[in-house]
């Protein structure tokens, strides 16, 4: 039988404010434990709510990003359960009128581009953390009460490579607007993947499992492929998929099973009564998207349509906005774009991992490199010797010093080169002849002399032409 | 002593005259749960105004306000070793204006209860006759101002839990309107339904309490930016044309022959005063529905409240083997049947499958009230009715539930001042049987003054300004 594949995912995602979402504690990721908390990430009696408007503010711009619909009434939620890391023994959410509704996200893979549906984007706050160990159970509450959205997709993926090219879309959107660290291997970003089969052609939905936590966009992919020829091969065998939590073990590469799902629990949502509905102010919405950062698909465009990049190039440095943004710089001091696009991509990402160095902690000045790719580009250094530049300039120091000092200046004057060119073919009279034969290669040999004889600072055009006319001479 | 007097006597002398009768009565009344040290509170005195409005005035603090660094339980057991470490709101305004705590009053247990036999410590007495309740849940800072120990105590009112303790105690009790005094840091009971109040003797302290208490506060979101009058300056007893309105229904309701006269007694010396009495109706399915509809949004919300108290982080810990089950150990033990009972109720009516029936019902229901009562308000200055229906009761004819008209009206009318959010306030008019009987106000949206202004004609009509008890031994 032909099985379609039938992913939903759901994306939690830290805010980076200053303060958490209902309190004026500070938000730090690595501060020690318990050290960032105040009455009210504890949940003591008496405590009451304050919204963080610039968590808000945030959510807007990420719902703005994805195309959502955006409620200006904000109003929350009460969702009640019991849990040690849930200090007042309820959520603050918003389950009845999220922030945003509807929107996409546009992916795309080896079959295309294709817009994922989403079905809201709402506001609420951060569990603590729980460390279990032999003594008992540890609960650090910093990360209590830290802003958080909640992205929550239709079931429109249908492949482990759309999840996670999904995922990695949202993480970029985010990323760029600035709304959140997005790092899924500290937790910033959480994913939670559901997933079923249906027969191909079916439009019931089939029992789905729910994998939860994965911490990087590889095991988005692993998990959704080993979870689909898990749930396959059952079906296959008669069986029955049993609705479950699942978690993906990264030494088995296999999804396992943590917690069977008992029904749905009732987490008796109703109305937080200590927040009143907040009336939004239209001005302050528009204000808040009409100055939205620049989106990775804009950029995209704007490095195809404006610098004449390939789409290959302008996808490497769009996937990576630290690197987009030191590109950005050095065409602020060049317009040599396309040089400047591969010494970004190849030159400079190489040199960075030698370093074992991220491009935010980049040793190289922009400017620097826009002058090195400039003396390239008006004959003053070649290739070569630039690549001997840029090692230096990856120490901080300034290209045209760098020029001085190592009297790297390429020999671009026509009556030195034209006296070295001569020399050389009065000292090559065998490829001379050759040439008269019709054997182009000589000229190559020949410019391969001169370039020998002056060091490497021959400027290799002006070499080969001047070969070329000193040749129909003889 | 209302507050003008007693700023008359020494300050150590009458702060320390307080506790002393406070500590003298305690065997008799039960009225406190933790005497407070003031020794630093005197001492902090000289950073304050010599004029501060309550400057060395003795004050008292319902159990459910928290004190940092001062136990604070709520009456319950779950909370009988916790030590704030942080003070309410409430708390920086009265310190601002120069007032000292002395004690912490008893309470309900979390403030669900009418009665205040339902405290961890036992239950308060009567000062009028200590057989009696005291009512509640605002019991003990009810009776404390009633035995003349401080003349302003602070309460809370979410099912007229001011109002039905200052009735049975003959003290002024004051809810003023939703938003008007934070609510930061008063241990909760149902969010939506909660004020802070308090009690006083005499009108003018009440309109004097009122401004210290009153303002905008950013930590509770429900909290108004309404500028706060000075109700003290503003007091005028002349309440010629103003327009009070009597509700039949409730009236007629009450069964006590002696209290329906004396609440027909005041209204004709009002009229007689210049006012204009015109009596309403309110549509009967609605105040036969009054009680079941605050049980239900009340209980929803106070068990979403109340799930924070789980012997984790704070509280009574009961071991167990896991951590699911010391929470569970812990909120066994640590709170009384009657709560739990509640709990279930709540939550029960937050169900996914009853939420339409129940909760969400009772919110349009509640939705119908407030419009109700806000037709007649539109009409009048204040809704006036008799406050409790009897004298406070003995305590084993104190949990009468029958579902008369006697017990769903005439006993839980005031609750409309808390499905409306509007200011009321309760005052003393008489006596029956040696026992204080009140009355009722109600008026419009922060119309404080005009509660405070008809009220000062009241007073002034039945004599009775800074009435307190005399405990007998």
């Amino acid at each position: 039988m032909n099985y379609e594949t039938v992913i939903g995912i759901e994306i939690h995602c830290e805010l980076k404010t200053k303060t958490k979402m209902f309190s004026g504690a500070p938000v730090s990721f690595g501060a020690v434990a318990n050290s960032c908390v105040n009455e009210i990430d504890l949940g003591h009696p008496g405590t009451m709510p304050c919204v963080n408007k610039d968590a808000v503010r945030l959510a807007i711009m990420a719902a703005t990003a994805l195309h959502c619909e955006i409620d200006p009434l904000v109003k929350f939620d009460r969702k009640n359960y019991y849990y040690s890391d849930l200090p007042k023994g309820f959520q603050i959410t918003q389950q009845f009128h999220p922030i945003g509704s509807g929107g996409y996200v546009e992916i795309e893979t080896d079959a295309g581009k294709k817009q994922i549906r989403l079905n809201r984007i709402h506001m609420e706050e951060d569990t603590a953390k729980q460390f279990h160990n032999e003594e008992g159970t540890l609960i650090d509450f910093n990360r209590a009460g830290t802003p958080l959205v909640e992205i929550v997709s239709e079931a429109d993926m249908r492949s482990g490579k759309e999840a996670a090219a999904y995922v990695e879309k949202l993480r970029s959107i985010l990323n760029y607007l600035g709304v959140s660290d997005v790092k899924m291997e500290e937790g910033s970003m959480r994913c939670d993947v559901n997933i079923s089969l249906r027969e191909a052609g079916s439009t019931t939905f089939g029992v789905k499992t729910e994998i939860k936590n994965l911490n990087s966009i590889a095991n988005v992919s692993k998990a959704v492929d080993y979870e689909v020829k898990r749930q396959k091969e059952i079906l296959e065998q008669g069986g029955t998929i049993i609705q479950e939590t699942r978690r993906f073990d990264e030494a088995q590469k296999a999804t396992v099973s943590m917690r069977k799902k008992e029904g749905n629990v009732d987490y008796k949502y109703f109305p937080e009564p200590n927040i009143p509905p907040i009336r939004l102010a239209t001005d302050w919405i528009a204000d808040i998207q009409a100055h939205l950062p620049e989106l990775p698909d804009q950029r995209k465009a704007r490095y195809q349509n404006e610098y004449g990049l390939n789409d290959y190039d302008a996808g490497v440095l769009v996937n990576n906005r630290e690197l987009a943004e030191f590109y950005d710089e050095v065409c602020a001091h060049t317009s040599e774009y396309k040089l400047a696009a591969n010494w970004t991509i190849v030159e400079l990402t190489a040199a960075l991992n030698k370093l074992n160095a991220k491009p935010e902690n980049n040793p190289c000045s922009p400017l620097h490199l826009a002058e090195m790719l400039q003396m390239i580009k008006e004959g003053t250094i070649s290739s070569k010797q630039a690549k001997i530049v840029f090692e230096e300039i990856m120490q901080g120091k300034d290209p045209k010093q760098v020029v001085a000092e190592k009297g790297m200046k390429q020999m671009s004057d026509g009556d030195e080169l034209l006296k070295l060119v001569n020399e050389v073919l009065d000292n090559n009279p065998k490829s001379i002849e050759d040439f008269k034969n019709g054997k182009d290669r000589a000229v190559g040999f020949l410019v391969g002399q001169v370039m020998k004889a002056s060091k490497g600072t021959a400027n290799p055009a002006m070499t080969n032409q001047l070969i070329k006319q000193e040749l129909a001479k003889r | 002593m209302d507050i003008t007097n007693m700023m008359k006597q020494d300050i150590t002398q009458r702060v320390y005259d307080a506790i002393e009768k406070a500590k003298q009565l305690q065997p008799e009344l039960n009225a406190v749960v933790t005497f407070v040290d003031v020794e630093e509170q005197l001492k902090q005195l000289g950073g304050i105004p010599s004029d501060a409005p309550l400057y060395g005035i003795p004050v008292v603090l319902k159990d459910n306000v928290n004190t940092k660094g001062v136990l604070t339980t709520a009456s319950s057991r779950i909370l009988s070793n916790y030590i704030p470490v942080y003070d309410a709101a409430i708390c920086e305004k009265l310190k601002a204006a120069g007032a000292i705590i002395i004690a912490k009053a008893s309470m309900d247990e979390l403030g669900m209860g009418g009665t205040n036999l339902s405290a961890y410590t036992g239950w308060v007495h009567n000062p009028y006759d200590t057989e009696r309740i005291s009512g509640g849940s605002s019991g003990g800072s009810a009776v404390l101002c009633a035995a003349d120990v401080s003349p302003l105590t602070i309460g809370t009112d979410t099912g007229d839990s001011i109002r039905k303790p200052a009735a049975y105690n003959g003290v002024i009790g004051v809810k003023p309107t939703y938003g008007r005094i934070s609510r930061y840091g008063i241990i909760p009971y149902a969010s939506s339904l909660d004020h802070v109040g308090y009690f006083t003797t005499t009108i003018q302290d009440a309109a004097k309490a009122l401004r210290v208490l009153a303002g905008r506060d950013d930590r509770d979101m429900t909290s108004s930016y309404e500028p706060v009058p000075d109700y003290e300056a503003l007091l005028d007893q002349d309440i010629k044309g103003k327009r009070i309105a009597i509700i039949d229904n409730v009236q007629e309701a009450i069964q006590d022959k002696a209290i329906v006269e004396s609440f027909n007694d005041l209204t004709q010396k009002l009229e007689q005063r210049g006012a204009q009495i015109e009596h309403v109706r309110l549509n009967d399915d609605l105040l036969s529905v009054l009680l079941p509809t605050y049980f239900i949004i009340a209980n929803a919300e106070a068990t979403a409240n109340h799930s924070n108290l789980d012997g984790i982080r704070y509280g009574v810990r009961e071991d167990g083997d896991s951590v699911e089950e010391v929470m569970i150990n812990s909120r066994t033990k640590g709170f009384s049947a009657n709560i739990r009972k509640r709990f279930v109720i709540g939550s029960y009516s937050l169900f996914v499958e009853n939420q339409d029936k129940l909760f969400r019902k009772a919110q349009k229901v509640r939705r119908l009230i407030v419009n109700e009562v806000k037709a007649v308000l539109d009409q009048y200055d204040i809704i006036l009715t008799t406050a409790a229906p009897t004298i406070a009761p003995h305590p084993q004819d104190s949990v009468d539930e029958a579902l008369s008209d006697t017990y769903l009206i005439a006993e839980n009318h005031m609750i409309m001042g808390n499905f409306t959010g509007y200011p009321c306030m309760t005052m003393p008019c008489g006596f029956i049987e040696g026992m204080p009987i009140g009355i009722h106000m109600m008026a419009k949206p922060f119309a404080e003054q005009m509660l405070f202004n008809i009220g000062a004609a009241i007073e002034a009509e039945t004599g009775l300004k800074g009435i307190t008890a005399e405990v007998k031994a």
